[in-house]
């Protein structure tokens, strides 16, 4: 019993760490119908300059973090202006093999400027953990997770309550009525792909510190982060954290009941499962 | 097509079927490679090109050809043949039973629940003790190229054969009219959900022959290789830098794509990756219409460097 409470703590710690990441997809794909294929590189990208932060200017993975979050927001507004609003027109197909190409020259490039080591950000208290009840949680995945629903209650209300929120709901309902009432869309536009990987980037450098990272982890991250999407659908943060949550606790489970090889199947297979049975996403549409 | 067309068209197979005579070992390797990438970029322009599915889970029928030849050989010490038969079995079986449920969905989310299929299947055979698990198998070797190449050569005909007979068929027909618009192409009487299998199905049976010649010409595979998702995005962009739903469109993609980046590799060791990354970006903004697209409009002497900017601000913001 105390196992499974601790598989399962386990699991939810790090379903915090998956919603963050699934975040700035579902964004990008709800508000701007692109289905990023690149997310999981721009993951990789976050958490390689929260390492060089760490490891170069002594910056603490966690206080880093919203440098790392401008860094990659710059970034993803240059990518949208310069190259992504070049083919938001054209049909669906295109996008994906343009966001797959750029998946391929960001990956080389990381490859090339970081080498294809094995990179991890310890601070000093990546070591320190937290008992609670017959629980150990280890105190840097309690801090992901903390920052992780911060940023997801965080994502929710500013979506609801501010003025650029409400901009970019508009646009995701109906370009053409929010452009009538003065969205300019190139700027909206990069600026929600630019939100979307600063949320990519600080889900990188929290995952630095819970996990190994090399050029190569964007892949199967892109694929995870879809599974959460598809399962918490694409209009509300909330349901991504759910989803998050969700592929967490069944990955953790599969761990512990059917083997470790098997959660690739697990997370895959729930992902393929919820697109044909419902593919709007298991929470559904809320508006 | 007009009397020069055949000229080259039969030139370009006298080069090809003769290559074997005069080509040198790695002219012959290469060739394989290129013709067997040309078989799956043909088997994704029927369901992708033809009938608009942008299916990911090609590779997966690659996987199970590949898988297919090799346990038959190796765990059942059966013939070559009787392999590509299991592995077509185990491409059909799956497209069948998994074709129904996704080709249900539409756009994004029918290419996200082939590129899940994909990784799941990739996952489930590293686990099957039969496939060698994660280690995967060893084939018998058998060094023959040219037996290899005239295999690769015959299912690439055969594979663009299909592929014409679809442009003349009302079979084909059918797949185009659910690409561009499946609603009408149902009120108009087509049993979309049948043809749509169909055209999955007969991807797959071109795919898995493809992985099933490679298994047995490269002697080992592994889950990962196998199924490849980095592959399938070969085929789809050799297809679309051919021009998908054309006849000859893929094949022309994929043996320039091989050349060029054969070549790059030789003189810049590791930078094909890079170059495979920019070719797809600058293809996709530049000219999604592909390379027939570019004939076309050589023939019809309306191409000149406005033909880009032209496709970039169909397309932009």
């Amino acid at each position: 019993m105390d196992l499974l409470a601790q598989v399962l703590a386990n699991g939810i710690l790090l379903g915090g760490l998956y919603a963050v990441m699934a975040l700035g997809l579902a964004l990008v794909w709800g508000v701007l119908n692109i289905v990023n294929l690149a997310h999981g590189s721009f993951i990789m990208l976050g958490a390689y300059c929260s390492w060089h932060l760490f490891h170069y200017l002594h910056v603490d993975p966690f206080l880093g973090l919203p440098i790392t979050a401008v860094v990659m927001f710059a970034l993803g507004y240059g990518v949208q202006r310069g190259l992504l609003n070049l083919i938001v027109r054209a049909p669906m197909f295109n996008t994906l093999l343009l966001t797959f190409g750029l998946d391929v020259v960001l990956t080389y490039l990381a490859q090339l400027a970081f080498s294809a080591d094995f990179r991890a950000i310890n601070p000093g208290y990546a070591g320190s953990q937290v008992h609670w009840g017959p629980m150990v949680l280890p105190l840097v995945r309690l801090g992901a997770f903390a920052v992780a629903l911060a940023l997801t209650v965080g994502m929710w209300l500013f979506l609801l309550h501010t003025r650029l929120g409400r901009a970019i709901r508009a646009t995701a309902q109906n370009l053409v009525a929010a452009r009538l009432h003065g969205v300019e869309p190139r700027h909206l536009y990069a600026l929600t792909f630019a939100i979307g990987i600063a949320l990519a980037g600080t889900a990188g450098g929290l995952y630095g510190t819970v996990s190994q990272i090399n050029p190569y982890i964007g892949a199967s991250l892109t694929l995870k982060s879809f599974a959460i999407a598809i399962i918490g659908g694409l209009d509300n943060p909330l349901g991504v954290l759910v989803g998050g949550l969700f592929l967490g606790v069944v990955e953790a489970l599969t761990t512990l009941y059917v083997g470790p090889t098997f959660v690739d199947v697990a997370s895959f297979g729930i992902l393929a499962l919820v697109l044909i049975v419902r593919p709007t996403g298991l929470l559904g549409r809320t508006t | 097509m007009k009397a020069w067309q055949w000229i080259a068209m039969a030139i370009a197979l006298a080069v090809l079927a003769s290559l074997p005579w005069w080509g040198s070992d790695v002219t012959v390797q290469f060739a394989i490679n290129a013709l067997l990438l040309a078989v799956l970029a043909q088997g994704w322009n029927i369901i992708g090109g033809y009938t608009g599915y942008a299916s990911f889970g090609n590779s997966v029928f690659y996987g199970l050809g590949s898988y297919g030849v090799a346990i038959a050989m190796v765990q059942w010490h059966l013939p070559f043949a009787v392999g590509l038969l299991f592995g077509v079995a185990l491409a059909v079986a799956f497209a069948l039973l998994l074709g129904v449920p996704v080709l249900r969905l539409r756009g994004h989310y029918f290419a996200i629940a082939t590129l899940a299929l994909a990784g799941v299947m990739a996952a489930i055979v590293s686990n099957i003790p039969l496939a060698g698990q994660n280690i995967g198998l060893v084939l018998p070797p058998l060094n023959d190229d040219r037996l290899f190449y005239g295999l690769a050569l015959g299912l690439m005909l055969v594979s663009t054969a299909v592929v014409w007979w679809l442009t003349r068929s009302r079979f084909g027909f059918g797949l185009i009219a659910i690409r561009e618009n499946e609603d009408g192409a149902a009120v108009m009487g087509v049993n979309t959900t049948l043809y749509k299998v169909l055209a999955f199905t007969l991807s797959g049976v071109l795919s898995s022959l493809a992985g099933g010649i490679h298994a047995y010409w490269i002697t080992f595979l592994d889950p990962e290789s196998a199924f490849d998702i980095g592959l399938n995005v070969k085929m789809i962009i050799m297809a679309v830098f051919g021009g998908a739903g054309t006849v000859l469109g893929p094949v022309i993609g994929a043996f320039t794509l091989s050349a060029i980046s054969e070549w790059l590799s030789s003189e810049v060791t590791s930078i094909a990756t890079l170059f495979f990354g920019v070719v797809i970006i600058a293809a996709v903004v530049l000219m999604p219409h592909g390379l027939m697209d570019l004939a076309r409009r050589a023939r019809l002497g309306t191409l000149t460097w406005r033909y880009l900017g032209e496709n970039v601000r169909a397309n932009k913001l």
